[in-house]
């Protein structure tokens, strides 16, 4: 083999992989999305047995859909996309501002309160759910929308992404603007945080799915019926309503896209956010 | 005296990481000395529930399930993280779209990613059993096979976990100097050369960085145990984060799942350390 054959074959290999990688990761999502098309007696008709019939539904119809409307799942997704938009806003603001003060401004114990917030970030949540649950209930805060929103507010990470953005502009430009006369929450305000953008978008993203995803600690903090989240609420069809199994892939479907779509529309700030942030 | 302006942007969030944060961790590692009397007070119990605990045959082999399925995931994941950095790495046509697909399973919950994979694997409804009967495999039991159950969880934490670690592997390879590749090439060394002697030595970092992160997240591994498994078949999926939640909110033992959340905030903590270090030694 000559080198040109050799590169077509490496090219070819290549796109073999990664075309049965995409498969593995992109059929099983699909194949929800289709079922959830179907009449609930035909979900499982032709899954145990391989033929075309198993991906190709005998006649498309949107029932499931009209029977999750007409269940407590919207109620579920308002709930859920509340408390996202209100720790997305929150949270932007806070953390942006804790990590431009980490770029910028020199302070006694800045090191060691960097590492408290790196460690904050690795630490898992799940490690302190039943202490925090102590906590939130020893608040009267259970069952609320502050259980909910509150704890996830402030984030290590999204902190982390902030001062890796602000530690690369030139500190001039923000000592230029002092020298203006400009007060520091105008520099921030101002000139900072539209500087940013790329960064705002990936954390708010983040952010968003972190909610939307959320399942360990809205099962613990928020039992009741009318603060129910969406994962709990799917988690539920699955072990309370064994038959309907119509409704659960149309939840699943909707839980799915509503995470992938937004994704899809800015993932190119979310990779490059975290590329840029230093991890190398 | 003036104030720093560092203190007015830092306050909020350095009060919610304290209340919800550190302020935990204080109450996991009090509340451990502690227990409830038969009267339902709260009494000091000492060292007793960590005694108590690590005398626990049933705990002790939840701790085994939880660290074998961390020694077989993780360098999993890091392994496969890396080849699909590296395949993805190149720019090519359709690359980007393939990027942002192998992505896709991230940014499902881990609860869907569960539900997903429960239906797919389920022994006799499951499509991926009906794929197997007719390649001559033969069907399997996956979740409720006492055998398979561990290797089902690892398949599921990695199709999810590849996409996400795959991105840090990237920023690693993209800090790579090309110069070094172009150097390399005219000296006429292969791909593995390449791979094994510079590609592999540059991304010591990257790599280290997620084998930490990835055990951090799966020592605690909890939701598809909840959703498909409950700790079954026969114990086999009996991770520690269920046992904790099953001993504070089923069995309602809040002094022994406090100290069982405290073994494993040090466990996690220490491995925190180690990464600490990774991501220090690089500014």
């Amino acid at each position: 083999m000559n080198n040109r054959q050799k590169r077509a074959a490496a090219s070819f290999l290549r796109y073999a992989v990664l075309a049965l990688v995409a498969v593995v990761m992109i059929a099983p999502i699909v194949w929800i999305a289709i079922s959830s098309l179907r009449p609930p007696e035909e979900i499982f008709l032709y899954s145990p047995q391989l033929s075309w019939r198993t991906f190709v539904p005998e006649k498309i119809i949107w029932s499931n859909y009209e029977m999750l409307l007409a269940s407590d799942f919207p109620k579920a997704v308002l709930n859920t996309a509340f408390v996202a938009f209100v720790t997305v806003a929150l949270g932007i603001l806070i953390c942006s501002a804790a990590g431009f003060a980490f770029a910028v401004f020199d302070f006694p114990f800045k090191n060691a309160l960097f590492v408290v917030v790196i460690i904050t970030f690795i630490m898992p949540f799940e490690s302190i759910v039943v202490p925090l649950y102590i906590m939130v209930r020893g608040l009267n805060w259970n069952d609320t929308y502050f259980a909910l929103i509150m704890p996830e507010v402030a984030s290590g990470f999204i902190i982390f992404l902030f001062r890796q953005f602000f530690a690369k502009v030139s500190r001039e430009l923000f000592e230029a603007a002092r020298v203006d006369g400009a007060s520091w929450w105008r520099i921030y305000w101002d000139v900072a945080l539209p500087l940013s953008w790329p960064t705002v978008v990936a954390g708010a993203l983040m952010m968003f799915i972190h909610q939307w995803d959320a399942f360990f600690w809205p099962l613990v903090a928020a039992t009741s019926q009318d603060l129910t989240m969406v994962q709990v609420a799917i988690a539920r069809y699955l072990q309370f309503e064994q038959a309907d199994f119509g409704r659960l892939f149309a939840a699943m479907t909707v839980a799915s896209l509503l995470a992938i779509l937004p994704f899809m529309a800015l993932q190119r700030y979310y990779i490059r956010t975290i590329i840029d942030s230093g991890f190398k | 005296m003036r104030i720093n302006p560092a203190y007015y942007f830092l306050a909020p969030a350095v009060l919610g990481l304290t209340v919800f944060k550190l302020i935990p961790i204080g109450i996991a590692v009090v509340g451990s000395f502690y227990g409830t009397s038969l009267m339902g007070e709260s009494v000091f119990r000492g060292i007793e529930n960590y005694r108590s605990i690590l005398s626990d045959p049933d705990l002790l082999s939840s701790l085994g399930i939880t660290l074998l399925f961390n020694l077989i995931a993780n360098p999993l994941q890091v392994v496969l993280s890396l080849a699909a950095a590296l395949l993805v790495f190149r720019p090519g046509p359709l690359i980007g779209l393939f990027r942002s697909v192998l992505f896709v399973p991230v940014t499902l919950s881990l609860v869907l990613t569960a539900l997903i994979w429960n239906l797919l694997f389920d022994p006799f409804l499951g499509p991926v059993n009906a794929i197997l009967e007719a390649v001559g495999v033969g069907r399997q039991g996956f979740f409720k096979d006492e055998a398979q159950a561990m290797g089902s969880m690892v398949w599921l934490a990695t199709w999810r976990g590849v996409g996400y670690w795959m991105l840090f592997m990237l920023a690693g390879l993209y800090a790579i100097p090309e110069s070094l590749h172009e150097a390399a090439k005219i000296d006429g060394a292969s791909w593995w050369q390449r791979f094994r002697h510079i590609t592999l030595p540059l991304m010591r970092r990257p790599i280290g960085f997620v084998l930490v992160a990835a055990t951090a997240i799966n020592m605690l591994f909890f939701a598809p145990v909840y959703v498909i498994t409950a700790g079954g078949p026969n114990g086999a999926t009996d991770f520690i984060m269920f046992r904790i939640y099953q001993t504070a909110f089923n069995y309602i033992d809040v002094g022994r799942a406090l100290a069982m959340s405290t073994v494993m905030l040090v466990v996690v903590l220490l491995v925190a350390l180690v990464e600490l270090r990774l991501l220090r030694s690089e500014d």
